[in-house]
């Protein structure tokens, strides 16, 4: 899980173009969007094709995709629960 | 006092006919043009489109061009537009007059670029068809068709193209850099803005319902359509009776996301209000809005509420006629003057196809048609990257 | 009442310069643009998610507004006019590369903002707050004639005070942006806006 998590952040990093930001200054626990990493609308659904293209994840709704997003974790567990790759 | 601009002609292509009388027949009856994918070559099927029914190849016949040509569909569509408006407007005329071109497309010639791409960023071939699909060159190719134009520009500002290039047309002829202004736009669906507004999660798969409280998203659409701008002096010149008069434009910015609107429709408002005040006219005057009304989530909520700060408790009817043609993105505000040329002309309101519950934020509900006599009416065009434009159309008398 | 340019600027691959004067960018490893968004301690992390082209505008227009204390005040007379040849060309290719094999058909939604060439006009405005005008012009060339023609239509209504006009074109080999913020005056110490102007200053920045 760690692992994962580890790599989440990277890749998040590397697709949202987080160029100031290094992987443990996200916390697993803090919120993707709103404050901190100042995320939007166009990143949640950034995050919607990572989840299909690296981990085989179909997302069709961008609701689900909001209650996914709500941390690193919770990114995390979905994906352990549901990888297809 | 600005000098009154006039619209001599116009000319239309859409899902739901070609040229003005189809397009009138189709609004009165009701009849959309909103079906499966059957021109366009691509797996995503599921969703439902806007087509121009015709074929590259009929279109070709119907202009009289060669059909194994480099010409795009965009420009297809955009010289049957212009030609309609040019012919109702008895261009080209004994001469003299200056006659300048005004373009809006986006997306330009990218269907051949998809048929015959060549990937320029690795390699440097840089063919005719991907040269063609530069979008200022579509605006050449309808030019050079007509070979009748002393200036051509092509303006590129997403969905308000087409409505940006009218107004740019009333500017030049405010200023005097032209006599007459073809302005317009024109714009096919390709495979490469479906995926987009696929990705970004807006398109509905069942036909649209614009202002619905249960609205999906919207349908692509695609066309063209162009309004010929001059002025009275010139009008009465060249001895052609003006259709109306184009009283009012503006465009504003929402300046707040580089796509969705903001939440109470800031640009949408100051384009309204801009527009208003540009013709002079109070908001109680205005007896139709063709609103912008896509059918996604965010924009009919954001247009909705901008239309209650300008409007306040007397909403005149408001209409989507996306739930008819799609959204024919860069061309969307050139079709939808002609529209809204035809119901000032014609003394009716286009019904918002497909409405059956009211949104719950909104006072008002979308109209369901019907006969009037609207003395002005106010066509509403946004844009990706916040770029908001609203005409205005009014009866000469 | 005539038309001067108050401020202008202008960036390329390889140099920088505000009202004729070099910005100082250091060597280093990094791109150009990026190295001089550090340069100027721009603080504006969406900087990263933009395309060339808006990277360019966005850039040219903070060497405009740096500084000015009233900058992030929302706006509505002042314009933002964009012209250049190539449009969205370069994001276009990057996009249509996600679409392209049947395997790998990953469409990016953040590289599908970029194909409309506009969206630099939205991320000027949005970071300057700016609820004027906003358009984009694509010519067949750069025609000084053209941004002058159509500054001087944007002063017609009664809204807009300043005009902010470029020329910003990124495809290739040709990647740059000249930028003016454009206003009435009428005292003879100021730079007119005109073709002659537009000629020269550009000439000035592209020889650094």
């Amino acid at each position: 899980m760690d692992e994962l998590i580890l790599n989440l952040k990277r890749e998040i990093i590397e697709v949202l173009n987080l160029e100031e930001v290094k992987p443990e200054e996200i916390e697993d626990d803090a919120p993707l969007f709103g404050e901190g990493l100042g995320l939007d609308s166009i990143d949640a659904l950034e995050l919607i094709v990572l989840m299909e293209k690296n981990y085989g994840i179909k997302l069709s709704d961008p609701a689900q995709g909001r209650e996914l997003f709500k941390s690193i974790r919770v990114m995390a567990t979905y994906i352990r629960d549901n990888r297809k790759k | 006092m600005q000098e009154e601009i006039f619209v001599t002609g116009a000319g239309v292509i859409s899902a739901i006919g070609l040229g003005r009388q189809a397009t009138l027949a189709a609004l009165r009856e009701g009849r959309d043009g909103i079906a499966p994918v059957r021109y366009l070559k691509t797996s995503r099927v599921e969703f439902p489109v806007g087509e121009v029914k015709f074929s590259n190849e009929e279109m070709c016949r119907l202009l009289g061009v060669p059909e194994a040509g480099v010409t795009t569909r965009t420009s297809l569509m955009g010289m049957i537009a212009a030609r309609e408006a040019l012919e109702q407007a008895r261009l080209p005329g004994d001469g003299g007059e200056r006659v300048a071109l005004i373009s809006g497309t986006t997306v330009g010639g990218m269907d051949k670029s998809e048929q015959y791409y060549l990937d320029f960023l690795e390699n440097d071939s840089r063919n005719e068809y991907i040269s063609a699909h530069d979008c200022g060159a579509c605006t050449e190719m309808i030019a050079d068709y007509f070979g009748l134009f002393s200036m051509v520009e092509t303006i590129s500002t997403a969905c308000s193209s087409a409505a940006n290039a009218i107004m740019t047309g009333a500017l030049l002829l405010r200023a005097g850099r032209a006599d007459v202004v073809v302005a317009g736009g024109s714009e096919c669906i390709t495979k490469f803005h479906l995926n987009g507004f696929n990705t970004l999660m807006i398109l509905d798969r069942e036909p649209c319902r614009p202002f619905d409280a249960g609205r999906a998203g919207l349908n692509l659409g695609e066309g063209a359509a162009y309004l010929v701008l001059e002025s009275g002096a010139s009008a009465r010149r060249r001895g052609v009776v003006p259709l109306c008069r184009l009283s009012g434009y503006a465009n504003a910015s929402d300046a707040f996301h580089q796509t969705a609107s903001s939440p109470g429709g800031d640009g949408a408002y100051l384009s309204m209000t801009g527009a208003l005040a540009t013709a002079g006219l109070a908001p109680g005057e205005i007896g139709y809005i063709n609103a912008h009304g896509t059918g996604t989530v965010n924009n009919d909520l954001s247009e909705g509420l901008a239309i209650q700060r300008v409007f306040g408790e007397r909403v005149p009817p408001v209409s989507s006629t996306k739930a008819f043609t799609g959204h024919a993105t860069s061309a969307a505000g050139g079709v939808e003057a002609v529209i809204s040329i035809l119901a000032l002309r014609h003394g009716f309101i286009p019904p918002n196809l497909r409405f059956s519950t009211p949104m719950p934020e909104l006072s008002f509900a979308p109209a369901a048609g019907g006969s009037a006599a609207p003395r002005h009416v106010l066509s509403n065009s946004f844009g990706f990257g916040g770029n908001d434009t609203s005409l205005i159309f009014s009866k000469t008398d | 009442m005539g038309l001067v340019i108050r401020k202008y600027s202008y960036i390329n691959d390889r140099v920088a310069s505000v009202d004729g004067r070099a910005i100082p960018v250091p060597a280093g490893e990094e791109k150009f643009l990026t190295a001089l968004y550090r340069a100027r301690r721009v603080d504006y992390p969406r900087f990263f998610k933009m395309d060339a082209l808006s990277k360019l505008g966005f850039l040219a227009s903070e060497l405009i507004f740096e500084g000015d204390a009233s900058r992030f005040t929302p706006r509505d007379h002042v314009a933002i006019l964009c012209f250049n040849r190539s449009s969205s060309l370069e994001s276009d290719a990057a996009y249509q590369a996600t679409i392209r094999h049947g395997e790998e058909y990953f469409p990016s939604p953040s590289l599908f903002v970029y194909t409309l060439p506009n969206i630099v006009t939205a991320e000027i405005a949005i970071r300057n707050r700016l609820h004027g005008e906003t358009a984009f012009y694509v010519l067949e060339r750069f025609d000084p004639r053209a941004l002058v023609g159509r500054v001087g239509e944007a002063f017609q209504d009664a809204a807009t005070r300043a005009v902010l006009v470029a020329w910003v074109e990124s495809f290739r080999d040709s990647r740059e942006v000249f930028m003016m913020l454009v206003e009435k005056n009428d005292t003879i110490f100021d730079l007119p806006f005109s073709v002659e102007s537009i000629v020269e200053l550009l000439n000035r920045g592209r020889n650094g």
